[in-house]
């Protein structure tokens, strides 16, 4: 048995709308992949997460385990990311009033692990790191 | 102003009470229906659900109306929600090794990942949260992350409950350091030690 690890761009996961995101990400999971991103959801985007695993889930597929580090942010980014956090309007004002390009989503900066539970077997997480113990 | 903030406004402008809808939230087998159990015999006398040792036991939303607490001069009528157990994931094989039979434990199975579901979906609708741990565990999972970074979205409050102190391994403080930005009390639903300040700090806390 062989396990896959990809590491993907946050950028290509920014681009989907949550939904397709959710979709994309559990795809490769349920396949055997281990995505590494150097990205983090919001709470309520991995809740969501969380919920559509749940729905997946059969005597195949037991679910995922996640972790993440979200990097700490202050002063003008932690701005942005607060604007990030509001309605679409606000970000699209934001994006008009300073010429900056909004993505379509919200990945905060940090890193984020998202695997099959089938093999991973432990996740071991403090604010700054974690290691991940696989067995297959 | 979203609908939840409108009833608070209503139930404010003509002085009426509203009962606090306490949902009780955390992962599996950390004592939350224990808990639940425990403040509802406190204050009605009748218990909430059944406990077991087998993970998700608690597959449906189990409600307790109506729960009166007076804490000193104050008094407040909960509406106890005990949740199912969140988790990222379910194996039905993990519950083989309790001597139940493959058909009943793909059955627990199915029926824990729709109380997840569940348990999720009241998230919008609770108005204060005790969000138990189990002491004796690491705290710092990305379930207690992601329930706790919710919360705060939601901007529901909430109190953290370190569980199952009487245990000779609990390490509360490791909860205290891994969450220093929200009240922590320690206690044991089992055997109901550290419970009064629970209570106080409900009083304290929810809204």
């Amino acid at each position: 048995m062989r396990l896959r690890f990809t590491f993907i761009s946050s950028t290509v996961l920014d681009e989907k709308p949550l939904g397709k995101r959710i979709s994309f990400i559990l795809g490769k999971v349920k396949d055997g992949t281990i995505l590494i991103t150097d990205g983090v959801m919001k709470p309520d985007e991995e809740m969501a997460l969380i919920k559509e695993t749940m729905r997946k889930v059969d005597s195949g597929f037991p679910g995922i385990e996640v972790a993440s580090l979200k990097k700490p942010t202050k002063g003008f980014q932690r701005l942005v990311e607060g604007m990030m956090d509001q309605s679409d309007k606000i970000k699209k004002l934001f994006s008009v009033l300073t010429g900056t390009k909004i993505r379509g989503s919200s990945l905060k900066t940090g890193m984020t692990l998202i695997g099959p539970a089938k093999y991973i077997k432990e996740i071991k997480k403090n604010p700054n790191s974690f290691s991940v113990l696989t067995e297959v | 102003m979203d609908f939840k903030n409108f009833l608070d406004w209503f139930y404010r402008f003509f002085g009426l009470k509203r009962n606090i809808r306490l949902g009780i939230y955390g992962e599996t087998n950390v004592g939350k229906t224990t808990l639940a159990n425990k403040i509802s015999l406190d204050w009605t006398g009748e218990e909430v659900g059944k406990v077991s040792t087998i993970p998700h036991e608690t597959r449906f939303v189990q409600k307790k109306e109506k729960v009166e607490l007076k804490i000193n001069k104050k008094k407040l009528t909960l509406n106890l929600l005990d949740m199912p157990g969140l988790a990222t994931k379910i194996d039905y094989k993990d519950f083989l090794k309790y001597k139940i039979s493959k058909r009943q434990a793909k059955k627990r199975a199915r029926e824990a990942t729709e109380g997840v579901i569940e348990a999720i979906k009241w998230l919008g609708n609770v108005d204060t949260v005790l969000a138990v741990m189990d002491s004796t565990r690491d705290p710092f999972t990305q379930v207690n992350i992601t329930l706790l970074g919710n919360l705060e979205a939601r901007k529901i409050p909430v109190i953290i409950v370190a569980n199952k102190i009487d245990k000779k391994s609990a390490k509360p403080e490791l909860i205290r350091e891994a969450f220093p930005k929200y009240p922590v009390v320690e206690v044991s639903a089992l055997k109901g030690k550290n419970i009064a300040e629970l209570y106080k700090t409900i009083a304290r806390y929810a809204k």
